[in-house]
């Protein structure tokens, strides 16, 4: 070992010692474990970004079911009215008043009051 | 391969060649992190938290800089970090093999006060100048690499270690001088 603190070698024999010191137990076991943590970490990453690419599309797609749902009833109520409603719009005006029975609401009046 | 090639690889998405550079630079990083936190639990810990910070930036690692100081700047900001978290306890953990070695003959008590006396060397100094050693004796580290890993200038790098030396002849004392 020769410790002089200025020499620009690596000194071998402290550098030996340091390693020995530092480098702690089962360094096979500690590497594996990194190794680990990387590739769970990647499988992390991978889901995250799927997650990320789903998110827009899962709305984009409920958007879509949303218009399709109100256009789906919007065409029913459509539909089903429009030509009747068309035909009476278009009868004369007095065609739509219901013929009125003379004394007709004083006999309802009668029955109202129990008279 | 080598480790910028890795690199690139490992930034494409591929976590086997990130494991290779692992494989490579995982030990010395762990020594680094020893050095600096002295605790063997919180030492792992932190490699492991620089190394996932590592993975998770290598898109922005430069292929055509070392890779080697990239990523032990990393780890070494972990362990600084962990350091500073922890710094309520200090921990001691040769202090209970150096008393219970006792100064018997036997080749196992001479390693573990060798042991004792490197550890209470270590812990005198600061913990850049304890990186700085331990890269440059116990890596082989180049003063320009280690000055990339720490963010300090050559000439800084040549102090830590011209300073750590010093401390650890001292430390060692007779058995310095007695392996010479």
């Amino acid at each position: 070992m020769t410790m002089s603190p200025f020499d620009h070698e690596p000194d071998e024999e402290l550098g030996r010692m340091l390693r020995e010191q530092l480098t702690g137990p089962a360094p096979e076991a500690f590497l594996r474990r990194l190794r680990g943590s990387i590739v769970d970490s990647a499988r992390g990453n991978e889901w995250d970004v799927l997650a990320v690419w789903a998110r827009p599309r899962v709305m984009a797609v409920a958007v879509a079911a949303g218009f399709l749902l109100w256009l789906g009833a919007w065409m029913a109520s459509t539909d089903r009215p429009a030509d009747q409603g068309v035909t009476m719009a278009s009868l004369p005006a007095h065609t739509m008043v219901l013929p009125r029975v003379s004394g007709q609401d004083e006999f309802v009046n009668a029955v109202l009051d129990g008279r | 391969m080598e480790d910028a090639e890795l690199a690139q690889a490992a930034a494409r998405g591929d976590p086997d060649a990130f494991g290779h550079l692992v494989d490579r630079h995982g030990l010395a990083a762990r020594r680094a992190a020893r050095a600096i936190l002295r605790d063997e639990d919180d030492a792992d810990d932190a490699v492991q938290e620089g190394m996932l910070a590592a993975w998770r930036a290598i898109e922005r690692y430069d292929p055509a800089r070392p890779f080697r100081p990239w990523l032990m700047r990393i780890v070494v900001n972990a362990a600084l970090d962990a350091r500073r978290r922890s710094r309520v306890r200090q921990a001691e953990p040769m202090a209970e093999s150096l008393e219970s070695s006792g100064l018997g003959p036997d080749r196992m008590a001479e390693a573990a006060l060798l042991r004792g006396k490197i550890d209470a060397g270590l812990a005198t100094l600061p913990e850049r100048q304890r990186v700085a050693l331990v890269l440059f004796d116990a890596e082989g580290w180049g003063h320009a690499d280690i000055a990339e890993a720490l963010g300090v200038p050559e000439g800084t790098v040549r102090s830590y270690v011209f300073h750590a030396r010093r401390a650890m002849r001292k430390a060692l004392g007779s058995l310095a001088e007695g392996m010479k």
